[in-house]
């Protein structure tokens, strides 16, 4: 028999998120809050990239329309961008991501950015709280069952 | 420089403008032209790079725009700037993407005299083709115009139906109809240096009919964007994710709207590359995922993700439309689109050779609200 990855069946709806982290903030911050041993949610597959400046709107759109529930961008704060400006860019271009999106009637509430430094593993677990929350409460994005896209 | 006119003569006006791009060839200001002139068949109209000015028989108002003709000088000067003067005749939503690939890099103004002519729409390749109105599309077209009727409307492409700016902006040269009795005269009006030098040798009169071209500009601007308005309104529909798969159900992922886009100018496409080629397990995957999904895939990932790679500077020309082979009406989705995006970062394609395009560079103190809620 040949084994199907099938969903488990769980009574209460678990948001899947994918988080974008650069590597020298978000993802420091991240790697704290798990050696602190704060507790966060596993709800988020975290990708490390160099920088906010590097998420391609392909990225977060491609994970949106696979049926990701949620998209997180996390990226140094700004001024603090270790390429100096990448998330000055990252910013205009999720702000153009979001308004596309909201063109055609697409849950720009599923996409969050934060700006969040290497010791701020607090900030990460609080945040990843948050979220996991509030895409719960938008419920499991509709895009996942759309197979003729 | 006061506008100019030509007298036209026998109420021909394809003719008297051809006499005056024949002078311009022949007095030596220009090296060559880019005119739009039907090949040997008649049936087409295509862009031509004319030297020899016997064999000059532009068609500067046929209704058609089979490729764009920013990219053609894209192609021409992107490598090195022509050092000898060519003369383009273009259509306003051509020196616009003509303006952007500048931008980009893509091409290079020096000796280039933009000939802009006053745009009066443009049909699709096959009413283009089969007109059977028992004239020629331009002949048909013309007299329309003269007759400020609508009976060509039924023709145009959609793009040009909601085209808010068929006056050229950023043209050395334009030949102006919008308010001008074509019975008696052409307007040549001249905007900058380069091109007052390539006119100064040629005979032209001057004109007192300004006026009444001003009036007819913002006659024909006001009436444009009232329908363009309604369109945007209209198209509001194909709002959420079913009602957007829906609109692209025809789509058979050819990549052809991007092909022919004057804005899409890299040569290799992030969404032709083997980025999205994977190991057969992923696919499987993806169908335990979903149960089962269309094949080819990720049609809708290259029609938003192309969007966020070029909506800030389409300047809504209607060719990806035109070259879609499965007559997606791609305008529906891509006015709305550019409309509310260009007003987010308050953003004109193709006007000014000075504004930036938003993606490349930002402000410190602005969208404070991204990444703090
Ligand atoms: S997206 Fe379409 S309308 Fe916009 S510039 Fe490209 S071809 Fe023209
Ligand atoms: S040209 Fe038409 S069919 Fe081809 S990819 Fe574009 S929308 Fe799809
Ligand atoms: S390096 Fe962290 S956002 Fe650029």
């Amino acid at each position: 028999m040949i084994e199907k990855e099938k969903e488990p069946k769980t009574e209460e709806f678990e948001p899947k998120i994918v988080g974008f982290l650069c590597n020298w903030c978000s993802y420091a911050g991240a790697d704290l809050a798990g050696t602190s041993r704060i507790q966060y949610p596993p709800n988020v597959r975290i990708i490390r990239v160099m920088c906010s400046g590097s998420v391609d709107s392909m990225y977060i759109l491609r994970a949106l329309l696979e049926g990701a529930d949620g998209v997180f961008i996390g990226g140094c704060h700004p001024g603090d961008c270790h390429y100096i400006d990448g998330n000055y860019k990252a910013r205009r271009r999720i702000v153009l991501l979001k308004d596309i999106l909201n063109t055609f009637g697409i849950e720009k509430e599923r996409v969050w950015v934060r700006w969040i430094s290497a010791s701020e593993g607090q900030k990460f677990a609080e945040t990843m709280r948050e979220m996991t929350e509030e895409i719960r409460k938008l419920g499991p994005n509709p895009i996942a069952k759309q197979w003729n896209i | 420089m006061e506008p100019k006119i030509l007298k036209v003569k026998n109420g021909d006006v394809t003719k008297t403008i051809n006499e005056f791009l024949k002078e311009l060839l022949n007095s030596g200001k220009v090296h060559s032209l880019l005119v739009p002139q039907a090949v040997p068949s008649k049936k087409m109209v295509f862009p031509v790079l004319i030297s020899d000015s016997n064999q000059l028989n532009a068609d500067v108002f046929a209704p058609l725009l089979p490729a764009s003709t920013a990219r053609i000088i894209s192609k021409m000067t992107k490598f090195q700037a022509t050092k000898e003067p060519i003369g383009v005749v273009l259509r306003s939503c051509q020196i616009r993407a003509l303006v952007e690939l500048v931008k980009l890099n893509q091409a290079n103004l020096e000796n280039i005299i933009i000939i802009g002519v006053d745009c009066l729409g443009t049909f699709s390749i096959d009413s283009f083709v089969n007109f059977s109105e028992g004239k020629t599309p331009t002949e048909f077209i013309l007299e329309a115009f003269k007759e400020k009727g609508n009976s060509s409307d039924k023709y145009l492409r959609s793009a040009c139906c909601v085209c808010k700016d068929p006056i050229p902006t950023n043209a050395d040269i334009t030949i102006g109809v919008y308010g001008v009795d074509l019975d008696k005269e052409v307007l040549i009006d001249v905007a900058t240096k380069a091109g007052e030098k390539v006119i100064e040798d040629l005979k032209l009169d001057d004109t007192k009919s300004v006026k009444e071209r001003e009036k007819s500009i913002k006659t024909i601007r006001e009436e444009k964007t009232k329908k363009r308005t309604e369109f945007v309104k209209e198209k509001r529909s194909i709002n959420g994710i079913a009602a957007l798969s829906e609109f692209f159900d025809k789509c058979i992922n050819c990549h052809n709207c991007m092909t022919v886009c004057p804005i899409c100018y890299c040569k290799e496409c992030l969404y032709d590359s083997s980025v999205f080629d994977a190991e057969a397990y992923k696919f499987l995957r993806k169908a335990d995922r979903k149960g089962l999904f269309k094949m080819p895939n990720d049609s809708l990932l290259f029609h938003l993700g192309k969007m966020n790679h070029m909506i800030l500077s389409c300047v809504e020309c209607g060719l990806c439309e035109q070259g879609c082979p499965s007559n997606i009406p791609l305008m529906d989705v891509f006015i709305p689109a550019a409309e509310n995006a260009q007003k987010e970062f308050d953003y004109h394609p193709g006007k000014d050779p000075e504004e930036k395009i938003p993606m490349i560079v930002y402000r410190e103190d602005e969208y404070l609200e991204v990444g703090e809620k």
